[in-house]
């Protein structure tokens, strides 16, 4: 279904400027560190030095005497007034859930976690004070890793737990042990992918004003979420949820990272009710490394079995998350997303893949932009190209020979997810066709005869998004709903205000609404403003700004408001022009009888006649005011695909990776605004770039983060993301209205699989096969070298840690 | 903000310094410590200038000391006394845009907006110096400044065609 008919169109589908710009450019945006609220006072947290320890006793008194230091907490302190904090993902049944206060107790399980809470005059002061409390520590056996968790004899991070896992599940389709039994080949194998976060370059933060006195919590917070934050915020303060308002000013990303609620809005809400001001809490960068949540830390274990002619008959295996000490906001969410999207774009119709989360003294896991569909992707890409190496297949033809046809859609994928529209195969065409026109073979050749090695890579990805139906939500696990609630609304001057509870935080929400709004009612986009980011005035959105929905949900919602407020407005147009309604045309705010030009009112006229001068101009059957509101909870979620290609050199002296050259040919449904969806593709695809080659937060064997700085946690800069080439396929969304399918994490789902097939076809004379990111030199240079060695003897892959 | 801070640092050393800021002066009594960034944030209410790391390496912070480009969070407000400072509040006239404040607008070369005043201190430097930049120096250029939303392309093509508008 599409209710803007193309020929109606004035906005959607065009590269319309931003109308968020002009402000950012001039450093008009105001981010949360820079609201100030009157007699604002600022916090800031301590930390444990440690991975895992008792606390034994703290002394915050010499604290307390600095001068301009208005409050101590500790966790006992912050205990008495708030509730532990909450998680709201539990896909696995029966898992448990290791839940902590916002400041840890009496225990802490990693290196970060928040022990004591200062609140000063000013941010100086309180770092100052922090350097005068005292903890006392006893240390407790340190879990590190995943093996170090799964050992036998492991030491338990929660002690009435049986062991470290929190909990295990599987999906099954078919009969995948007798796939297996009967296939042609099985290739399996081990890949690892390492710590890594959204790091959005603005750290989080918030101001809270906690009134005991009125009984409200007033906060100003960076998240994505607004609407979730005031619920959890309700559970965790015990204040109702009528009382609690949540303010978002512009955020500077998020990248999922500020959709999860965090310990510090607490902290900022305990302090505030204790000292009776308004106390701002920014996280700081190095606070952030161990503060904000991390995520893609997981281990897949994978193997799948086909026929000789490519046909894939299975695929097995488990996806290990590797947790940290408590669980996160998203409990155990990415790593089992994986699991619902390992089998990828492909008709696999045999599979019997598990979901094992396990705790260790590493920070909480938790959302990051891709959300564990980039380790799914990892797993059916990297094996379906060694499928093809073992049978001595072209990399393209085994991906269309398994590709469901578009007569096939909806196509159920075994085990979650049902796609509802596609055309994968010409989507890959596309790719390759432009792969040959952008000359990267020519390239490749030449280079390769001066000794060079180049490499084409490609991942063929799937995006679930427009997350979601809200009971299918529900009956997965998930404690919140999916559907999203839009305000239209006309005013007394004919002008158009829209409401939504989405978050705008970069991806250009507010233009691409007023698009939708300005097409859907016949109107100049200029008249159209956007409004979110206040839970006072905006509407419900369930779930957030995350799971790629704003576009395909909340403009939904907006198309079907502004067709409704259209027909109103239509209604009373009629009375002013004395007309039938079904005879009216509306266009750039202009009404009048469709085929004439004489006679016409504009859309002032309407807001005149609807607000203030009713008699004689507003139809007595219609209410007055000219406003509707939305809900759309989708039938179905939105899939939408890409094929990405990628051109790398590969240095075999120093294993280093150069990115020469990127193209993504990419199918999300009706286009927006081109412009925003190249934004959105390319921004995701040098995260996962810099996931794939540079970013990783290393733990050492006590569980001390040893890359927690810009330093030593290496983000992609110009000199490493290459170019970028987009090439768009429309197919409509045919369960959501307006056609639309989200693009927002399609990059990082690609990009990571990505690399690593374009560095085997680098180097595919020796034969090498990357399974573990990020591929950091010294790693490459040991495959690279254990390639080179016949005998097997060199290092292995994992010396190279 | 202001008077509960002079409480508790009026025990503490303070300088007085004056700093020329987008063709404002500013005179204030500041604590040694207190970084250049803090000092235009807090002291002269200029939060353009934004704080993605502290610690020097991500650009956000970056302005102009006397047409140079330097890291706000790096420099002490002290070591400014006397300096004449451009932030990106001093781009735009009135409420008209410069040219590189444009093509960053036709180009899509910001999302979120959180790193662009640092691209724009960087980039109104490198084209002071260089009119006609390619896109390798572009890149060079910019790779000290950290941008985590628009995978950079944008931005390269957003101060190449600045360069071009300025060329005339």
């Amino acid at each position: 279904m599409t209710i803007v008919e193309p020929d109606r169109t004035t906005y959607t589908g065009t590269r319309v400027r931003r109308t968020e710009d002009p402000r950012l450019l001039a450093g008009r945006g105001q981010y949360v560190d820079d609201v100030t609220v009157p007699k604002m006072i600022e916090a800031a947290v301590l930390r444990s030095p440690l991975a895992h320890a008792r606390i034994t006793g703290i002394d915050v008194s010499r604290a307390r005497e600095l001068p301009g230091v208005f409050d101590v907490i500790t966790g006992r302190d912050l205990a008495a007034v708030a509730g532990e904090q909450p998680v709201i993902w539990f896909p696995i049944p029966d898992q448990r859930i290791a839940r902590t206060h916002a400041l840890a107790v009496d225990r802490v399980r990693w290196v970060g976690q928040a022990v004591a809470a200062v609140v000063a005059v000013n941010r100086y002061v309180a770092e100052d004070a922090l350097e005068l409390i005292e903890v006392d520590y006893e240390p407790l056996p340190v879990v590190a890793d995943l093996d170090a968790a799964l050992a036998p004899d492991a030491p338990k991070l929660y002690d009435d737990w049986p062991d470290n896992v929190s909990g295990s599940l599987t999906y099954t389709a078919g009969d995948a042990e007798a796939a297996f039994a009967e296939a042609d080949v099985v290739v399996r194998e081990r890949f690892t992918h390492g710590r890594a976060f959204g790091c959005p370059l603005e750290p989080r933060g918030c101001i809270v004003e906690w009134d005991d006195f009125a009984g409200t919590v007033d906060v100003h917070l960076s998240t994505q979420s607004p609407n979730l934050a005031r619920d959890l915020l309700s559970e965790v303060l015990g204040v109702p949820v009528h009382k609690i308002r949540v303010r978002t000013p512009n955020l500077g990303g998020g990248f999922g990272n500020k959709f999860d609620f965090y310990g510090e809005e607490v902290i900022a809400a305990v302090l505030s009710r204790r000292t009776g001001r308004p106390v701002k809490l920014i996280e700081d960068r190095l606070d952030s490394f161990v503060a904000t949540s991390h995520s893609r830390d997981q281990r897949l274990d994978f193997e799948m079995a086909l026929r000789n002619d490519g046909t894939i008959l299975g695929l097995r295996g488990i996806s290990y998350g590797v947790l940290g000490g408590a669980l996160g906001t998203v409990g155990a969410g990415p790593p089992w997303a994986s699991v619902l999207t390992c089998m990828g774009p492909y008709k696999i119709p045999n599979l019997d893949v598990t979901v094992k989360a396990v705790v260790t003294n590493r920070s909480p896991y938790g959302s990051y932009r891709g959300w564990g569909v980039p380790k799914g992707n990892i797993v059916h890409e990297r094996l379906i190209e060694i499928a093809a190496r073992e049978l001595g297949m072209d990399r393209a033809a085994i991906r269309r020979k398994n590709f469901p046809a578009p007569e096939e859609f909806p196509f159920f994928s075994g085990v979650a997810f049902t796609y509802d529209s596609g055309d994968y195969a010409a989507c890959l065409d596309l790719a390759m066709t432009k792969v040959d026109e952008l000359g990267w073979r020519n390239r490749q050749t030449a280079a390769r005869a001066e000794g060079r090695s180049l490499g084409i890579g490609y991942s063929f990805h799937v995006e679930p998004s427009a997350y979601g139906p809200s009971r299918i939500l529900n009956l997965v696990g998930l404690a919140h709903s999916g559907f999203d609630e839009v305000t239209v609304r006309m005013d007394s001057i004919g002008k158009v205000t829209v409401y939504s509870g989405q978050i705008n935080m970069g991806q250009g929400t507010h233009t691409i609404y007023a698009q939708l709004a300005a097409d859907g009612l016949g109107i100049p986009m200029e008249d159209v403003v956007v409004v979110t980011g206040d839970t006072d005035s905006c509407p419900y959105t369930g779930y957030g700004t995350g799971g790629s929905r704003a576009a395909p949900l909340g403009g939904a919602a907006i198309l079907r408001a502004t067709e409704r407020l259209q027909a109103k407005i239509l209604r009373v147009a009629a009375e002013l022009l004395e007309a039938s309604p079904d005879d009216l045309q509306i266009e750039k705010g202009v009404i009048s009888v469709k085929g004439t030009t004489s006679r016409s009112v504009t859309t002032r006229d309407v807001g005149d006649a609807a607000y203030r001068r009713l008699l004689n101009k507003m139809p007595e059957s219609e209410m007055p005011t000219l406003e509707e509101v939305d809900v759309f909870d989708p039938p179905n979620m939105a899939t939408s695909y890409g094929c990405t290609a990628l051109l790398v050199e590969v240095d075999r002296g120093t294993g280093a990776v150069t990115l020469l050259d990127c193209l993504q040919a990419h199918d999300c449904g009706t286009v927006i605004n081109p412009m925003l969806v190249d934004g959105q593709l390319a921004g995701g695809l040098a995260q996962a770039l810099g996931g794939a080659l540079l970013e990783e937060l290393v733990y050492d064997e006590e569980g001390q983060l040893r890359t927690a700085s810009f330093m030593d946690y290496l983000l992609p800069t110009a000199m490493e993301i290459p170019p970028f080439h987009f090439f768009h396929q429309e197919t409509p969304a045919p369960d959501i209205p307006g056609g639309i399918k989200g693009v927002g994490e399609a990059g990082t789902i690609a990009g990571v699989s990505l690399v690593a097939s374009a560095v085997d076809d680098a180097l595919s004379d020796l034969g090498v096969t990357v399974t573990r990111f990020p591929i950091t030199p010294p790693r490459l240079l040991d495959l690279i070298q254990a390639a080179r060695t016949p005998t097997g003897q060199a290092h292995t892959e994992e010396d190279a840690r | 903000m202001t008077e509960l801070a002079s409480e508790s640092t009026a025990q503490r050393d303070t300088l007085s310094i004056t700093v020329t800021v987008n063709g404002h002066a500013y005179t204030a009594d500041c604590e040694p410590r207190v970084t250049l960034a803090d000092f235009l944030r807090h002291t002269c209410g200029l939060t353009g200038t934004h704080l993605g790391c502290e610690h020097g390496v991500c650009g956000a912070c970056t302005v102009l000391v006397d047409g140079r480009s330097a890291r706000a969070c790096l420099t002490l407000a002290v070591q400014a006394d006397g300096a004449t400072i451009t932030t990106v509040e001093g781009l735009a006239t009135g409420n008209t845009l410069n040219p590189l404040q444009e093509a960053f607008w036709d180009n899509h070369g910001l999302q979120c907006g959180f790193c662009t005043p640092g691209m724009l201190m960087t980039a109104t430097e490198l084209l002071a110096d260089n009119p006609d930049p390619d896109a390798a120096e572009v890149r060079e250029c910019l790779s000290g400044n950290l941008c985590r939303c628009t995978g950079y392309d944008s931005i390269v093509r957003s101060v190449l065609d600045a360069a071009r508008r300025m060329r005339g």
